[in-house]
């Protein structure tokens, strides 16, 4: 005998129950297959939903780090003033502070296009905008910045002139057309001297490193200007918003592995009657075993191991059918098929498999109990 | 010296509200180097019998002794541990598991010993009944006779005191039934046990040293 033979033969439930499987090679595919579905159900819908909950929190976007901050209801001003501005800057430390003013005006192409745009005054346009094209500066001194949208309609492109309040700005990066629901959407930034005639600031907004962060600050801010009922400013955070979304999407997920739970109990009851009916076909032979001296205990560790095959063998094809079904959802969701690879997803492959394990063995020990305490007398006699 | 006996045996069942006396107080021993024929017309408790001998069953008056201990009131799990150690079954159907070679199928009642090889007795066994060139075939390879001489061999593989024989030439034509009790006989000079056989086979009583005759639940 090889090593091998040796090393394996020393689990003889082991043995005697892939042999025992390989007996009935399609009636094992097809309690295989059962098990098969149902991980595959669990895993990608649980991935499914790790997918979703991504993807919103992408298209939130930066909308949970950041606090902005107004004029509240029984402020003496119209807007945020310098000293204001000064204050919040001492209160919120790192967090980079940028006070901005708005405004609205019409620009008009060469060829009499019209496109109506919000205007932002800012200084520190790299803290808020990201550009495909071009330079979002950090100290916006000269030029402007325009949404990509609008920019095509107009057909202004980097470089280009655009004139607002008489004065001529050159676009100096495109800005991707806003994403989340901060903004219209067509909005040309400039210079925040470009909009001198306003004294107070708009608003300010403060960029934190995460939501929690970002609440932190709202807290900070309202203990500091608004005290009782007084809203000497108005602090908002969509951090809140983040939250409900998670926990949509939490709730979501668990209706999700709900609907695959619901497979794979249907898998388990197959292997149920797949081993009870091969226990019952088999029942000469387990007489056989239990007269020549193969103890309850061994009899029902061969016809569990049976069982747990069946969950393993199925539990990796799933997890594996599963994976690739996971490659397919994160390509069409998020565009980026190895997403799949982080644990978020991964760890619903352990629990597919898991749960496919877990129920075969649970299906395998009504049967495996019940041949083991068969009395051989009895199952001899078939 | 006698390693299994039944001392007054009774064995009743209940079927349908009726009680039937299969044994009617049964006294039998049989010993070292001795075979044993029960015969009887069916239906007279032979396979009954061999039961409570085999440890299969209990009895439900009397005392059934192994090696002059009273086993009568052992747990299931007990006579497990008797009939692995002490006693081989050869059935008249063979019974080999169909997915194990014949080397495996003999080893089988050992299978779960893992403190013990027994391959190496495994393959002796199988020279001693001529069949050192079928190790490795399964029982869909052999011929009737091929497979009871492996379930003769299995019955052998723990140097039990004693082999239980139902019809071991039951599914054998004449001249393979008659190698089949030349090995039984040389085997149990060679290892001293004791073999009990129920038959109807006329052929096998000439080879056995005593004979007994079960009518009606009572030996005649």
């Amino acid at each position: 005998m090889s090593r091998l033979t040796e090393l394996v033969w020393r689990f003889p439930s082991v043995v005697m129950a892939w042999r025992n499987l390989g007996r009935n090679r399609v009636r094992t595919a097809l309690a295989t297959l059962g098990i098969v579905i149902g991980v595959v159900a669990i895993a990608s819908l649980g991935i499914a939903g790790v997918a979703l909950q991504q993807q919103a929190t992408t298209d939130l976007g930066s909308l949970a780090n950041e606090v902005t901050v107004r004029s509240g209801a029984d402020s003496d001003t119209d807007g945020v003033t310098d000293e204001q501005v000064d204050a919040i800057r001492s209160v919120v430390a790192d967090a980079p502070v940028v006070p901005e003013k708005t405004n609205s005006t019409t620009l008009s192409s060469r060829d009499g296009e019209e496109a109506f745009v919000s205007v932002t005054g800012v200084t520190d346009a790299d803290a808020l905008y990201t550009v495909s094209e071009g330079e979002s500066p950090e100290r916006l001194r000269s030029g402007a910045l325009l949404t990509n949208e609008t920019a095509r309609r107009l057909g202004v492109e980097l470089g280009d002139p655009v004139t607002y309040d008489g004065r001529l700005y050159r676009v100096r990066g495109i800005v991707e057309s806003d994403d989340g629901f901060g903004g219209s959407g067509s909005e040309l930034v400039v210079p925040v001297a470009a909009l001198d005639e306003q004294e107070q600031y708009d608003s300010v907004t403060i960029v934190a490193a995460n939501g929690d962060e970002a609440q932190e600050i709202v807290s900070t801010l309202e203990s500091r200007f608004n005290e009782g009922d007084d809203e000497e400013l108005s602090i908002t955070n969509f951090a809140s918003v983040q939250e409900n979304v998670n926990s949509f999407f939490d709730t979501l997920n668990l209706a999700l592995l709900g609907i695959g739970a619901i497979s794979l109990v249907v898998a388990s009851v197959a292997i149920l009657n797949v081993m009870l009916m091969s226990t019952i076909e088999r029942r000469g032979e387990i007489g056989v075993l239990r007269a020549v001296g193969i103890r309850r205990g061994e009899v029902l560790r061969m016809i569990l191991a049976e069982a747990a095959f069946l969950g393993v063998i199925g539990g990796v094809v799933g997890a594996a059918a599963s994976l690739g079904t996971g490659l397919v959802i994160f390509e069409v969701l998020a565009g980026d098929p190895t997403l799949v690879f982080e644990w978020a997803s991964l760890q619903y492959l352990g629990y597919g498999f898991g749960f496919a394990v877990t129920a075969s063995v649970l299906s395998g020990l009504y049967p495996a109990w019940k041949a083991a305490n068969d009395l051989p007398v009895e199952a001899l006699r078939g | 010296m006698t390693v299994i006996a039944l001392e007054d045996a009774v064995k009743r069942y209940h079927t349908g509200g009726e009680v039937i006396e299969a044994l009617a107080g049964v006294d039998f021993g049989a010993e070292r180097g001795e075979m044993v024929t029960v015969i009887g017309p069916s239906g007279s408790g032979k396979s009954t019998m061999l039961n409570l001998v085999g440890l299969l069953d209990t009895p439900s008056e009397g005392v059934v002794r192994l090696d002059g201990r009273d086993v009568t009131d052992f747990s299931e799990d007990e006579l497990t541990e008797e009939r692995r150690s002490e006693i081989g079954f050869v059935f008249q159907a063979f019974h080999l598991l169909p997915m194990l070679t014949a080397a495996e199928n003999v080893e089988l009642p050992s299978m779960w010993d893992t403190t013990r090889d027994r391959s190496d007795r495994a393959v002796d066994l199988l020279r001693r009944v001529g069949l050192g060139d079928r190790l490795d075939h399964t029982p869909e390879e052999l011929s009737g006779g091929q497979k009871q001489r492996v379930a003769i061999a299995r019955a052998l593989i723990n140097e039990p005191d004693i082999l239980l024989a139902d019809e071991p030439t039951g599914n054998l034509d004449q001249d393979t039934g008659r190698t089949i009790l030349d090995e039984l006989t040389r085997l149990k000079r060679d290892e001293n046990i004791a073999i009990v056989a129920v038959t109807h086979d006329e052929q096998l009583v000439e080879y056995a040293d005593r004979e007994v005759r079960l009518v009606d639940g009572v030996l005649q």
